[in-house]
């Protein structure tokens, strides 16, 4: 019996690092997070031979500074966990950016094996890389490999296997030159003679080229802040000034030595991505192509979407339910509990389904844009726009997805590097007025504006996105003062993704959701079911907690001119889904009342049918989308409403009508995007942040809206 | 000259980088930004801004405040 070796899997970002990694371990990837920060871990555990293997997906990085998460959590995991071996995947088409990388890896001195990924397109492309040359200049074994098709993927594996645990020779083979070696040696030395405790945790040669550059957090975690007098690091320091920048120019400079020995380019072909990016971000084009890009990734997403979310509605709601309902009844169970795993728990479960087609289609239309490149291009033209704003130029994307659904939004905020970024965009994502909103904008403004409905829903959206710019500058100053931001950002070249990279990345997203986020959503329904239903005997939605609760409350919402506790309940069930405040007020007001389900007394054979043959009907409704062009909303009020409109306008002025629209759009994001925002972030101070300042912001807002309205006369 | 200031098309090498931004200074040093290094700024972003310079056979975008931490000279 062998015992288990550790497998680090290092890389920049853009290497194609990813595919690799599923092309060795598949479905036995195991997706979770680094523990207390919400980047993505990757595990696999595989037997390679006799071999126990456990691999560990390290975040893509391009260095090894301390200067973000991703690189922190490379660092520590190389030099504190000490990986038996370093697959390193690197760009073979852009050798010497990512050599810069494959050094400081054998500075930490694990055995690294040098993956030279994509080496087809170098091939494509003229570059004639002499394999062993490189081998010998770097001292440590390469092999090359096309990850996409599979291509030497178990020999890189298989090498890392072989040289597991073997000490590294990198003495003598990569030398940093005689004056830095010596240097480096002088704080060797000197650290062996202080035989200081922190010696055991760290590499010598490793801790020793970290003091010389100055890095902060390595002398924060020994305590050695200065070095002493040793005469070539003296040299060396008054001749630079410092020498982070010296070790870097070193470092440089061996990988485009090497890359001159032993790279050659045939013959230089025209360069794709440079004619894609001659229209894409064209002085006067980029902006209009970009336009389109985003309409066209909007207009995917939802409407390609809405017919599965309707179909899936159908199958919960419809098939589903009656199967439950005939099951329950057969079994003769207590009508509480009919209710209990109807009205709660399949409701739970029927949010979480309908959502899925539409994280679904949005994930994969991201990854598309991430994998090909364009994402980079699309944050480099929007970039000059949001940072006004203080956020990134990748933060459009988010964002203007929010418009359509505020969950996948918050999931988009992963294509985000920073953390502060990833946080800032996900808070204001929710501000931004989705899909959910509109029918409460419908029923009021069709109520009280008439033919004017039109702009004041417009209003509403300028509203949402006046609200994320004022809280954006508030959370700014407040949360994230000081924080330095880049933009410092490589443009990758253009590739087309495969079909398997998108699904498997497609998949891993959606099913995060539902597993993750699902289960919180579940719970918060069965939580409202209790509200509603509680306490035992209570007649009408008026007695129940809920009914007491929005009693209690309404004061609260009278300065913003909606003091009644039927608005106040519609408030409270409305963060299940916004929509929901719509069928709480005709639920209420008697009118649409809670329709009395016939118990099926057979199998619902019937809905089943109408399951199976929806399911091509939707893909033929999602093709007819596309080539439809976006559908106008529907402005005319049913019958049902129509009657529910007259109970509202007598409730309801315009003002008060108006106040309460912008209410319903800011005061609390709905909870699929609070368990979306919670999962991701894994941060209760966040969550419960964003929860207080949405709401404060909303309440501020609507109180200065009503009470400025009253004063100029719009009556109250 | 700083990088901001260059116009798309001109042959620049790099002569240092600015002291100021300790997080930038490393962050461009790790991405190949050295002295000595030919750069070329590829072109400015439709609104104005960011740029995008191709530098070690890469393309990178950054924006004009860090450009100007970047100062150039021009290669004849």
């Amino acid at each position: 019996m062998s015992k288990e070796i550790v497998v680090a899997v290092a890389g920049n970002p853009n290497t194609g690092k990813t595919t690799f990694v599923n092309a060795i371990a598949g479905t036995r990837l195991k997706v979770g997070n680094w523990p207390g920060v919400t980047v993505e871990k990757k595990e696999a555990r595989l037997e390679v031979g006799d071999v126990k293997v456990r691999l560990v997906d390290l975040p893509g990085t391009y260095s090894l500074s301390p200067f973000s998460t991703e690189e922190i959590i490379a660092r520590d995991f190389l030099v504190k966990e000490r990986p038996d071996v370093v697959l390193n995947v690197v760009d073979a088409t852009n050798l010497e950016r990512n050599l810069y990388l494959t050094l400081q890896l054998i500075e930490t001195g694990r055995p690294v094996v040098l993956v030279l990924n994509m080496y087809d397109e170098a091939l494509k492309r003229g570059l004639r890389i002499e394999v062993e040359k490189l081998e010998k200049l770097l001292g440590i074994p390469v092999v090359p490999t096309v990850a996409v098709k599979g291509e030497g993927v178990r020999e890189a594996l298989e090498t890392a296997v072989r040289i597991a645990g073997s000490v590294a020779k990198l003495d003598g083979h990569v030398s940093y030159g005689e004056e830095v070696e010596k240097a480096i040696s002088e704080v060797e030395d000197w650290l062996l003679k202080k035989g200081s405790a922190v010696l055991g945790k760290y590499p010598t040669r490793w801790l020793a080229i970290k003091l010389l550059e100055g890095d902060q957090k390595v002398s924060e975690e020994t305590g050695i802040r200065e070095l002493p007098d040793l005469p070539m690091v003296k040299h060396l320091l008054s001749a630079h000034g410092e020498l982070g920048e010296v070790l870097a120019e070193v470092r440089y400079g061996i990988a485009s030595g090497i890359v001159r020995e032993s790279v050659h380019k045939e013959d230089a072909r025209p360069d794709l991505s440079e004619k894609l990016d001659r229209l894409f971000l064209n002085r006067y084009l980029g902006l209009p192509v970009f336009m389109a890009m985003m309409w066209l990734l909007f207009k995917l997403a939802f409407d390609l979407s809405s017919p599965f979310v309707d179909w899936l509605d159908g199958l919960v709601a419809g098939a589903f339910t009656e199967t439950l309902a005939w099951g329950l009844y057969k079994l003769s169970a207590p009508e509480w509990f009919q209710s209990l795993v109807l009205d709660g728990i399949v409701a739970g479960v029927g949010t979480v389904a309908v959502f899925l087609p539409v994280i679904f289609a949005m994930m994969f239309l991201i990854t598309f844009l991430e994998g090909s490149g364009y994402l980079a291009r699309a944050a480099f033209v929007m970039d000059r726009a949001m940072h006004t704003v203080g956020l990134h130029g990748k933060s459009f994307i988010p964002l203007l997805l929010g418009f359509g659904c505020n969950v996948p939004a918050v999931y988009a905020t992963r294509v985000l590097e920073s953390r502060r970024d990833r946080v800032l965009t996900a808070f204001l994502a929710p501000l931004m007025s989705c899909g959910a909103r509109l029918p409460v904008y419908v029923l009021f403004a069709g109520a009280f504006f008439g033919s004017r409905a039109g702009t004041v829903i417009w209003s509403l959206y300028m509203v949402g996105i006046g609200a994320a710019l004022l809280l954006g500058a508030i959370l700014q100053r407040l949360l994230f003062r000081g924080e330095a931001t880049f933009f410092v950002m490589e443009l990758p070249p253009y590739r087309l993704p495969r079909a398997k990279y998108l699904l498997v990345h497609t998949w891993e997203k959606t099913r995060h959701f539902v597993v993750k986020a699902g289960t919180y959503i579940l719970a918060m329904s069965i939580a409202v079911w209790f509200l509603f239903h509680l306490p035992p005997g209570a007649k009408g939605l008026e007695e129940s907690y809920l009914g007491r609760l929005s009693k209690a409350v309404a004061p609260v919402f009278s300065p913003l001119g909606f003091g009644n506790w039927e608005a106040a309940a519609s408030l409270v069930t409305g963060f299940l889904a916004k929509e929901v405040v719509v069928s709480t007020m005709g639920e209420i007001y008697g009118l649409s009342s809670a329709e009395e389900d016939e118990i099926p007394q057979e199998f619902p054979s019937h809905s089943w049918g109408e399951v199976f043959k929806g399911l091509p009907l939707a893909f033929v409704e999602a093709g007819r989308n596309l080539l439809a062009g976006l559908y106008p909303v529907s402005l005319e009020p049913d019958e049902a409403e129509a009657s529910l409109l007259s109970r509202i306008r007598e409730v309801f002025t315009p003002l008060s009508a108006y106040a309460f629209m912008v209410f319903v759009l800011l005061y609390v994001p709905c909870m699929v995007v609070l368990a979306a925002f919670y999962m991701e972030f894994r941060s209760l101070r966040l969550t419960g942040l964003m929860l207080i300042s949405h709401f404060a912001l909303a309440y501020g807002l609507t109180y200065f809206l009503y009470q400025a309205g009253k004063l100029l006369g719009y009556g109250g | 000259m700083k990088l901001s200031e260059v116009s798309p098309g001109m042959k620049v090498k790099i002569i240092r980088l600015g002291q100021g931004f300790p997080a930038l200074r490393k962050r461009l040093l790790d991405m190949g930004v050295l002295s000595g290094e030919p750069i070329t700024v590829e072109r400015v972003a439709p609104l104005g801004d960011p740029l995008e310079v191709k530098i070690k056979g890469y393309r990178l975008s950054l924006r004009k405040e860090e450009a100007d931490e970047i100062l150039v000279e021009v290669v004849s």
